[in-house]
Formats: C-alpha cells, sequence, structure tokens
C-alpha cells in the first residue's frame, strides 16, 4: 500500500470518527431526555416489556408478538373487504377460535389501493398456518383473497408471501405481556370461581 | 423358549398368517374389530400373544400408493421380537458410496406385502451432507427443505434444544461431532435372520473400510449400535409404548381403532400424494428422487428411570399414589391401559388387547380429571380434546418406530445404576421437520395450547428442577380440587439426532447411477 493511500484512508477514518462522535452525542441526548421523563412520568408494573425479535420478522414482547402487513389490493378489493367487515361488525368468529388472537385491524391506505393489516398474538404464527389451511381456509381466503397476489392459504408459497409483505414494527408495547389470551381466559374462570366460593361462603 | 412352548405359537403363527393371506381377498372394507372376532373364534386361548403381534389387517383392495417403491420402515411395524443394529456412514469417495448403494440395493425392502411375516429388513437413510457426499447435483440439494438442509443442531432454536439438551452437549458421532451421511438399519424378527443380513452388509462394506486408519477409508462406520427386546411393549421406564400409529389412507393397512377418524391423507407421510389440505406439497426434484420418500427424525434420548421414580417417591405419600402420579404423567398404567378408560387402578387385560388400549378419545373427560391436559400421550395426540388454540390434530401425527435401548428399572429403585438406558425417537412424516418443530416448540415445551400456561410434557419436556417455576410444574386436574406438583426435572435428556431423508427405491437406484 503506497503512502498515499494511507494518508486517505486516515483521513476519511477521522471524518468517520466525527460524525460517529456527532451520531452518538445525539443518541445520548435523546437518551438522557428519555431517562429524565421516564423518572418523571413513568410507572413500574414489575413485568418485562422489552422487545426481542418474534421469528425472521416482527417483534414479541413477553408472549405477545406483533404482525404488521401493508399489501396492494385488487381492483375492487377494498370496498369488498370493507363489505366483509361491515357484516361481520367485529363478530369475526373464526378469530375467536384460533385462540391466540388477541386484536387485530385492517386500515385502508392510499385511495383504497393498499391495506394496513396489524394483529397482535401469543407466540408464533408461522408454526400454525398449515392448521389455519385445513380448519379455517375458507375465512383466510375471504379475507385475504382482495390482496393481489394472495396465493391462497392451501398454497405453500402462503408463508413467504406474507414475510415478503411484513415490516418489522419499529416500537411494540404491551400491557401484559406475560399474559396470553387463554392465561386471561383461563384466569377469568378462576376469579369468576373464587368470587362465587366467597359469596357462598358470606350467605352460609 | 423350551420346545413345548415353541410349537402351539408356530401353530399360532400359520394360522395367523393363513388368515392374514386370506383377509383381503375375503372382507372388503371391514375392520380390524370384525377381523380379531374372528381370529378370537377360531384359534381361542391363544389370542393374547396373536394379539400383540397383530397391529392391524392389510386389505389389498383400498390400496393406492407405490408400496413397492416406498421403503418398509415407512409403512410397516417392526416385528416382535426384533433384533436389529443400525450403522451410522461417512462416505469419503463418492464413486464408492454410489457403488456400495447398487450393491445393498437389492436388498433394501418395500412396503408391499405388509400382511406377510416380515423378514430381515434393510432400510437405507440419508442427510443431506450424505446427498452432497453422494454426489446428488446441486439443483437437486437446493430443492430439499430449508429446516433438512440446515440439520437438526442449527435447528436447536425451533427445537428447544437449549441447556443440558444442546447440541454442544451432544455426543459424537451426533450434529456437528461427526458427519454421519448414511444410516443403514437392519431389523429381524430371529437372531439368525438379523445376524445373516447384518453379515450381508459387513461384507459389501469391507472392501471399502480402513480397519486402522478409520478416516482415511472410502466409507468410514461412525457408529454401530445393536438394538432390540424379546418383549418390545415396555420402554425403559417400565410403561408399554408405541401403541398409537396413524392410519394412512391409501396404504391399505387398517390400524385397530384409534379415534383419529377416517384415515389420513397419505401426503402427510409420503411424499407425492394428496396432503390433509388437499394439495400435493412441493417436493424434492427431479419427481424419481422425491416421490414415495419421506423424512426421519432420528433423536437420541437417554431416560433417567431412577430420578422419575424418586420424583414420585418424594412427591407422594403411598406406593399406589406414586404409580397413579407416573400414570398421570404419561396418560396410561405400565400396562398401556390409558387412564380416560382405567382412571383409578391399572387394567393387565386392557393393555394387552390391541383392539381395546387405542379405542378412546377425551369427549367424557373434559376437564382432565382422568387423563391430565398435561399427559404425555393427551399433549402428543390431543385426538378429540376441546382445542383452545385452533389446531388440526391430522396435520400434526407421526409414524413413530422408535427403538429401546439398555434395561428397564423396577419402580422402586431410586438410585442410579449408571447404566446407559433410553430410547432412539424416530418419528416419520412427509415434512417430519415441521412436525417434529410444531411438537418440540408448541406442544411439548409450552402449556398454552392446552391453556396450561408455561408448563411443559412432564416426560420429554426439558425442566430445571425449579420449584419456583411455573415451567416445571404439573397440573392435576381432581375432585374437590386439582393437585399440582412442581419441580418437575428432566427425565429423557437429548444425547443428538438428525434429520434424514427416506429416499423411495428407485431414488435409491437413481443415485446409485449418478455420474
Amino acid at each position: 500500500m503506497s503512502k498515499n493511500n494511507n494518508k486517505e484512508r486516515i483521513i476519511d477514518n477521522s471524518e468517520d470518527l466525527k460524525d460517529k462522535i456527532t451520531e452518538s452525542m445525539d443518541a445520548f441526548k435523546l437518551r438522557a431526555d428519555l431517562l429524565v421523563a421516564n423518572l418523571k412520568e413513568g410507572g413500574n408494573d414489575g413485568y418485562d416489556h422489552s422487545t426481542s425479535s418474534a421469528g425472521e420478522k416482527g417483534l414479541k414482547s413477553g408472549k405477545v408478538s406483533e404482525l404488521t402487513v401493508i399489501a396492494p389490493l385488487k381492483d375492487g378489493g377494498a370496498a369488498r373487504l370493507k363489505e366483509i367487515l361491515k357484516i361481520a361488525g367485529g363478530n369475526l368468529k373464526g378469530a375467536t377460535r384460533v385462540g391466540t388472537l388477541h386484536d387485530l385491524r385492517f386500515v385502508f391506505l392510499d385511495n383504497d389501493t393498499r391495506v394496513l393489516f396489524c394483529t397482535a398474538y401469543d407466540g408464533d404464527w408461522d408454526p400454525y398456518i398449515d392448521d389455519f389451511a385445513t380448519k379455517i381456509p375458507e375465512l383466510m381466503d375471504i379475507l385475504f383473497g382482495n390482496v393481489e397476489g394472495w396465493p391462497g392459504i392451501k398454497d405453500p408459497s402462503v408463508k413467504q408471501f406474507i414475510l415478503d409483505h411484513q415490516i418489522t414494527a419499529a416500537g411494540w408495547y404491551v400491557g401484559v405481556p406475560h399474559l396470553t389470551v387463554q392465561d386471561i381466559r383461563r384466569h377469568e374462570r378462576i376469579v369468576k370461581g373464587i368470587n362465587k366460593a366467597l359469596d357462598e361462603a358470606q350467605t352460609n | 423358549m423350551s420346545n413345548d412352548d415353541n410349537k402351539p405359537l408356530t401353530g399360532l403363527t400359520d394360522k395367523l398368517q393363513d388368515l392374514k393371506d386370506e383377509f383381503g381377498n375375503r372382507i372388503e372394507n371391514s375392520d380390524f374389530e370384525t377381523w380379531l372376532k374372528g381370529v378370537k373364534e377360531e384359534v381361542g386361548d391363544g389370542i393374547e400373544m396373536m394379539a400383540r403381534r397383530a397391529r392391524g389387517v392389510f386389505n389389498p383392495n383400498l390400496v393406492t400408493m407405490q408400496l413397492k417403491d416406498i421403503q418398509s420402515i415407512v409403512l410397516r411395524e417392526r416385528p416382535t421380537p426384533y433384533f436389529g443394529t443400525v450403522v451410522a456412514l461417512k462416505i469419503n469417495n463418492a464413486d464408492v458410496g454410489k457403488q456400495m448403494l447398487s450393491q445393498v440395493l437389492p436388498d433394501v425392502t418395500g412396503s408391499e406385502d405388509w400382511h406377510k411375516d416380515m423378514q430381515a429388513t434393510l432400510s437405507i437413510v440419508m442427510t443431506y451432507e450424505g446427498l452432497q457426499a453422494l454426489g446428488v447435483p446441486q439443483s437437486s440439494l437446493d430443492s430439499f427443505p430449508e429446516s433438512f438442509k440446515a440439520g437438526m443442531a442449527a435447528r436447536a432454536e425451533q427445537l428447544r434444544d437449549f441447556d443440558v439438551n444442546a447440541p454442544e452437549n451432544w455426543m459424537a458421532p451426533f450434529g456437528d461431532k461427526g458427519d454421519i451421511h448414511v444410516g443403514a438399519a437392519i431389523i429381524a424378527d430371529t437372531k439368525d435372520k438379523w445376524q445373516a443380513k447384518l453379515d450381508e452388509l459387513r461384507d459389501n462394506l469391507a472392501d471399502h473400510i480402513d480397519v486402522d486408519n478409520p478416516a482415511n477409508g472410502d466409507v468410514e462406520i461412525l457408529i454401530e449400535q445393536d438394538f432390540g427386546s424379546n418383549d418390545n411393549v415396555k420402554n425403559v421406564f417400565g410403561y408399554r409404548d408405541g401403541i398409537s400409529n396413524p392410519e394412512i389412507q391409501g396404504s391399505g393397512i387398517q390400524t385397530p381403532s384409534n379415534h383419529d377418524g377416517d384415515p389420513i391423507a397419505a401426503g402427510e407421510f409420503v411424499l407425492g400424494y394428496e396432503g390433509e389440505a388437499g394439495i400435493v406439497a412441493p417436493m424434492p426434484q427431479p419427481e424419481v428422487l422425491g416421490k414415495n420418500g419421506s423424512f426421519m427424525v432420528l433423536r437420541a434420548y437417554h431416560s433417567h428411570v431412577a430420578t422419575f421414580n424418586k420424583y414420585r417417591k418424594d412427591n407422594t405419600d403411598s406406593e399406589e399414589e406414586a404409580e397413579l402420579l407416573g400414570a398421570k404423567m404419561w396418560g396410561r398404567w405400565r400396562s398401556g391401559a390409558p387412564l380416560v378408560l382405567s382412571p383409578d387402578h391399572d387394567d393387565k387385560a386392557l393393555g394387552d388387547d390391541p383392539s381395546r388400549n387405542n379405542d378412546f378419545g377425551y369427549k367424557d373427560d373434559p376437564y382432565g380429571k382422568k387423563c391430565p391436559f398435561g399427559a404425555h400421550i393427551r399433549r402428543m395426540n390431543p385426538r378429540d380434546s376441546e382445542d383452545f388454540i385452533l389446531s388440526d390434530v391430522r396435520i400434526h401425527r407421526i409414524v413413530r418406530r422408535s427403538v429401546g435401548f439398555g434395561e428397564v428399572v423396577p419402580p422402586d429403585v431410586i438410585e442410579d445404576d449408571g447404566k446407559d438406558r433410553g430410547l432412539f425417537f424416530i418419528g416419520i412424516n412427509a415434512h417430519a421437520m415441521e412436525t417434529v418443530e410444531f411438537l418440540q416448540s408448541q406442544w411439548i415445551n409450552d402449556g398454552n395450547f392446552m391453556s396450561l400456561g408455561e408448563e411443559k410434557d412432564p416426560m420429554v419436556g426439558l425442566h430445571s428442577g425449579d420449584k419456583d417455576s411455573d415451567a416445571d410444574n404439573f397440573t392435576v386436574p381432581a375432585d374437590p380440587i386439582r393437585k399440582r406438583y412442581h419441580g418437575i426435572e428432566t427425565f429423557n435428556t437429548l444425547h443428538g439426532g438428525e434429520y434424514f431423508f427416506i429416499p423411495s427405491l428407485s431414488a435409491l437406484k437413481w443415485i446409485s447411477e449418478l455420474s
């Protein structure tokens, strides 16, 4: 390596270093601001809310993961999907049966040409995709058949199709990260049972 | 066995053979009970031994699969008793490997003549590295599933193989501790047949092995292990095992009633056929390589029976209660009698009877008061249990061909004798990697699917014996209130495993002829 090249490299490095210092100064200030805000205004419920990766894409906090998808719609797809969602009025019985879904929503973007689909669910979604294909194929295809290029829930390429349109959230916060939908349902039954026993003890 | 004992048994076997041979042509669409009733009438008292052999009936009218081309290990039960050897090989010279393959090819057994008594069989399976070492072209290698290409050790995250079960703790030659390329297994129903077949294999191998410096040989033997049992019904914990296997549509094999409903689609177990979703899944290419093949997951477990016995003793007040706790963990009593059919005590006659010991569902046990939700057999095959999380039991079934090693430990032994014993879990399915990764992550090392929180499978889950950890709990629903056991330990530790491809007979030929 020539002397000249070496010199250039040193100059490059120093520019780089300057950038890094400036960057870390900015990051340091943001970190300090957040720390102050947390101290002044934050609370602590004793649960670990920190996030980690939910697989190839998506974030997970405790037992709860997020799936965020933006996908183009077929011509007239938005109108059909809106009609389906209007008829359902929130009563998506197949979603109830899945048993791991905390919530899901559809939002139409860019003059109804694209759809944003977000859901919070327990654990991993991909192990169960084959189960969706044999247990609720009609519901899946009614909802997502309006998406451009949707291969069909039974098509082996469907996992990859979802991954291709999935965007990992930049931030993810879950109020009760340690509880699954099943945990919440079970705990409710236990509390009801205990209250019933306490009420009976009181009347006797 | 004395001659006196031997004679009636041979007579019965012949009788059974005649009946089975006749059956296919005689009765169409009949079931196991009808057949068994017929056998009972004709042979009378020797029924128990007969019944033990009878794991199903064969009806040629129902065959739609190419049985001849499918290796026997996929569709055929091993004989009882059985004698066998498994050899793991590394191929250092592709040409010699292929030459050897063509030499042993005539000995590799297909699945036809299911109803005839099994002779000595040879099965050949290969890892991704093995296919590579034999010179399978890159375009074909690329067409295999990602999980198979990665291998079991690299899938530790998906399999939840952490801590004591982590690949870095495995024994050679598994995972990164060796290069298993080809597995060859011989199983026979007599010692003589087994030895004869093994000698044939050894002869075929002899020329290519460097005895003094194995790594320099064209072919290297990494391990050779014998297995077998005169009484294959018990695992080393002393419980009857391997009772339930799925009935496969188009195989012609009708199993005793197991509450699976209709037979499960062929494509779930063999490549190139329609699966439960009604489509033929992608398979390795070209078609001659993929079609009629399947995948095998091998997981080698060391069993800690004394630890299991001690746990039962330490956490109960009587021997009777300790036996009940063991049964609650497995879901069956030692005899194989299922808790659902005999909730309070063992029932040997029930356990021994193949027409009854698997004939149950969980509809009558909705709260798990007979068989806990967390019991091993209820987790591994929830049958008609209410599903808390949408799942299709039919697509997570696996053909089990597990073999045990080591001695059975009596229930009262609570000190480890230091001897090796355990189980080679062998699961076969057209997407076996996916299935076992699903079972390991969702049904074994988690409890959410049965609304059990973080509880894990008490028998095969990865535990830490932590009394304060929910994951080490085992909940037994009961009247008036449930009982909860804490601090479950790892009763079976993994010491290695591999993902294998089970080529069809024509695929083996295709590989052996690659230039």
